[in-house]
């Protein structure tokens, strides 16, 4: 059994407690988290650190894991419909120059994500929606 | 934050302002305990008596919706008692003489004791303390940020810094505490209508052309609008304004924005809404199209902590086996690319790379030095291994001003937007509780955490408004306002006072939400949250109010793709 302790860091609020993962590599599972000696945490978790990891697992409680791109194929209030990759990429990109193009770049409105993404995912999308789109139209949840 | 959370600690005196750690965030509270245990002076100022109250040298519990009456009038006494760090003042601010007089003779606290219930010696004693401990630092969150009046408070937060020397140091400073985990990041990065990352204005000619060349594209220089007002661009704007679509990432507005109805007509109303995500949520069920990504321990990345750290994320597993999901910036980078538009990144310290080249205020901040001390505080401006980044901002008293001065903001208190009325006479304000996060996509997904609590939420009232009402501890009730309406449990509590009652945002048949009004401070465009008018009533059928309560959960799960009739797996997809 291939166990391996990895540090990451908490997404569960602005504290930034560093965890001390033990992950089990060959069954691809997350075993214990407990915390690690961070400059803000000082070597203490709170319950959603100790425990907050499992929605990883996909235990079917209140909503599902997506697993597969999905369109409305037949508009709106028609069912979604699992796709490839390579027609969900299509979809979208024809969609967007088509509604720009129509309308301006600015009807189109993109956002970050102060959750889980991490800071290259917001960076490249904030440089999706001005040097693609080309609007400044780009936004987070930081107000909630 | 201008100061670090270690330093929280070290602090004199504590002045912890609509900020309550001990629900949002349980690991800075024990910064707060901690600073108490070392001989900090605590002053409490919320309308409840949250925990950090319960240790607090002082608590003010101030009326709903009255900050910047109490902030300006504690200027005010440390003003006219001569308490003010008049060398300071002098030499690293502007506009003192204009606040004197705003002040002087309006937010005497005397004048102020009725709009913020707190008698006037009180507000004197605590004026008094914070200018003299000499080591006073301010926290804030939520409470002063979720009004429509609200970057005028925090303006106010740091008049009381500036005027009494408290910026600089260690252990001082005013420190908005912010809520979300990479809340921080967001806004380094330029998830912003109006900055490019680092906080680079998009409107500033010379910034605009350093990014058309970085980019190899030409920029829009105009600065776009804030999530919070896409309802009313997709609603009320006409049509050449009008949004048509709307890429929604890793978020859930149709849970968590205000005036859920409002939200729900735009999201059915907009041509486009892509839903990139993990888990499939509300606003998912208003998606055209759903792209699968990987969640938080799927990939690595670097986060913001709320007081500027960079810090590494890694990845610890695959997705499941039967998914086919992409990383967040791959996703957005195909797309891109499709649009005539290439982006091609290997890895995330590819993108990082080219962030910190962009940004001078992160330049040093490698993952090599990630990886090496763990932490690094922007700004960090030298990739020189010897720069461990900042743990406090404005040292030696300069500010990033043009002139290097902080400076005084003059600004009068306003009313709340929505007041109480003979319909609807009680406040409603949402707050948060420890055990879920957020729209609780992921920590409702935690066998865990889920078990703490779960439908349909709490409504914290004051016992004498419950007996008034006939309703006893966790009997269903239903809260109304003008916008909407729904279902939650009693939760009676000497904590808050009978004039306002508080819920949590993340229930779906308690979902507060649907009541909360979209008025939206000016300048940051953050709904009033904290404030409106609404009702509680008595349901006399509890059990088809549980009944009810069951049948809905069962409904909305459903919907969410999950198989509610046995512990067996929902379908794949």
């Amino acid at each position: 059994m291939a166990v391996k302790d990895i540090v990451s860091t908490c997404a569960y609020c602005g504290a930034g407690c560093q965890i001390k993962f033990t992950v089990d590599q060959d069954r691809n599972k997350i075993l214990e988290a407990v915390p690690a000696p961070g400059r803000t945490n000082d070597g203490t978790l709170c319950l959603k650190g100790h425990y907050g990891w499992d929605y990883i697992n996909d235990p079917q409680i209140l909503t599902r894991r997506l697993k597969r791109p999905m369109i409305r194929k037949n508009g709106k209030g028609s069912p979604l419909e699992p796709v490839s990759w390579d027609e969900a990429v299509g979809y979208v990109s024809g969609r967007l120059m088509d509604i720009k193009a129509k309308w301006g770049p600015d009807s189109i409105m993109c956002t970050g994500s102060a959750r889980g993404p991490g800071n290259e995912a917001n960076y490249v999308m904030q440089k999706f929606a001005r040097a693609a789109v080309g609007t400044n139209n780009v936004d987070h949840c930081a107000r909630i | 934050m201008s100061n670090g959370v270690h330093e929280i600690e070290d602090a004199a005196l504590l002045f912890v302002f609509g900020y309550n750690g001990a629900d949002s965030h349980p690991i800075v509270a024990r910064r707060i305990v901690r600073a108490k245990q070392k001989g900090a002076t605590i002053i409490c100022c919320d309308p409840r008596r949250i925990e950090t109250a319960r240790i607090a040298d002082m608590h003010l519990q101030l009326r709903n919706g009255s900050n910047l009456a109490l902030v300006n009038s504690l200027a005010q006494v440390i003003i006219e008692e001569g308490l003010t760090d008049d060398k300071f003042i002098e030499e690293h601010s502007s506009g003192f003489e204009e606040f004197k007089e705003l002040v002087r003779v309006n937010y005497t606290p005397e004048r102020v004791s009725a709009v913020t219930q707190i008698a006037p010696e009180d507000i004197r004693r605590a004026a008094r303390l914070y200018a003299t401990s000499g080591r006073s630092m301010i926290l804030y969150g939520m409470g002063v940020c979720q009004f429509a009046q609200a970057v005028n408070v925090v303006k106010g937060l740091a008049n009381l810094a500036i005027m009494t020397g408290n910026f600089g140091r260690w252990g001082v400073g005013i420190g908005p505490v912010r809520g979300q985990n990479n809340v921080q990041g967001a806004c380094d990065m330029g998830a912003l209508p109006n900055s490019y990352p680092g906080y680079q204005n998009v409107t500033v000619p010379e910034i605009q052309a350093k990014f058309e060349k970085a980019w190899g594209v030409k920029l829009p220089n105009k600065a776009g609008i804030a999530l919070t007002q896409v309802p009313h661009y997709v609603l009320h704007e006409p049509e050449e304004k009008k949004i048509r679509c709307y890429y929604v990432f890793g978020e859930d507005p149709a849970q968590s924005d205000p005036d859920l109805p409002e939200v729900r007509e735009a999201l059915s109303k907009i041509d486009l809404v892509i839903l990139q995500d993990i888990y499939m949520n509300k606003t998912g069920q208003y998606a055209d199209v759903l792209l699968p990504s990987t969640g938080w321990n799927e990939h690595d990345g670097v986060f913001s902590c709320c007081d500027r750290g960079f810090q590494r994320i890694r990845k610890l597993v695959d997705p499941p086996a039967d998914a086919d999901v992409l990383t967040d910036w791959d996703i957005i980078s195909r797309i891109s690319t499709a649009m005539g538009y290439p982006m091609k990144y290997n890895n995330t310290e590819e993108i990082w790379n080219e962030v910190i080249s962009l940004c001078p205020g992160f330049i040093g901040a490698t993952y090599e030095k990630l990886e090496k001390y763990g932490n690094i505080q922007w700004p960090c401006r030298s990739a020189d291994m010897s720069d461990k980044g900042t743990s406090f901002l404005h040292k030696d008293g300069k500010f990033a001003n043009a002139d290097g001065r902080a400076r005084f903001s003059s600004i009068e208190w306003q009313k709340p937007t929505e007041l109480e009325n003979d319909e609807f006479p009680i406040i409603l304000s949402t707050v948060r509780e420890v055990g879920h996060y957020s729209v609780r996509t992921m920590s409702g997904n935690c066998r865990l955490l889920r078990n703490l609590e779960d439908e349909p939420g709490w409504v914290q009232m004051n016992p004498e408004l419950c007996s008034d009402l006939g309703v006893r501890h966790g009997e269903l009730v239903k809260v109304l306002s003008k916008r909407g309406h729904c279902i939650a449990r009693c939760l009676p509590t000497e904590r808050v006072k009978k004039q306002a009652v508080y819920m949590t945002y993340q229930w779906w048949i308690g979902a507060c939400n649907e009541l909360t009004i979209a008025s939206l401070d000016p300048i940051s465009n953050t709904p009033e949250y904290k404030y409106c008018a609404c009702r509680v009533e008595k349901i006399d059928d509890q059990a088809w109010a549980e009944q009810y309560v069951l049948d809905e959960y069962v409904k909305i799960r459903e919907s969410m793709g999950i198989d509610v009739r046995g512990n067996k797996r929902g379908e794949a997809a």
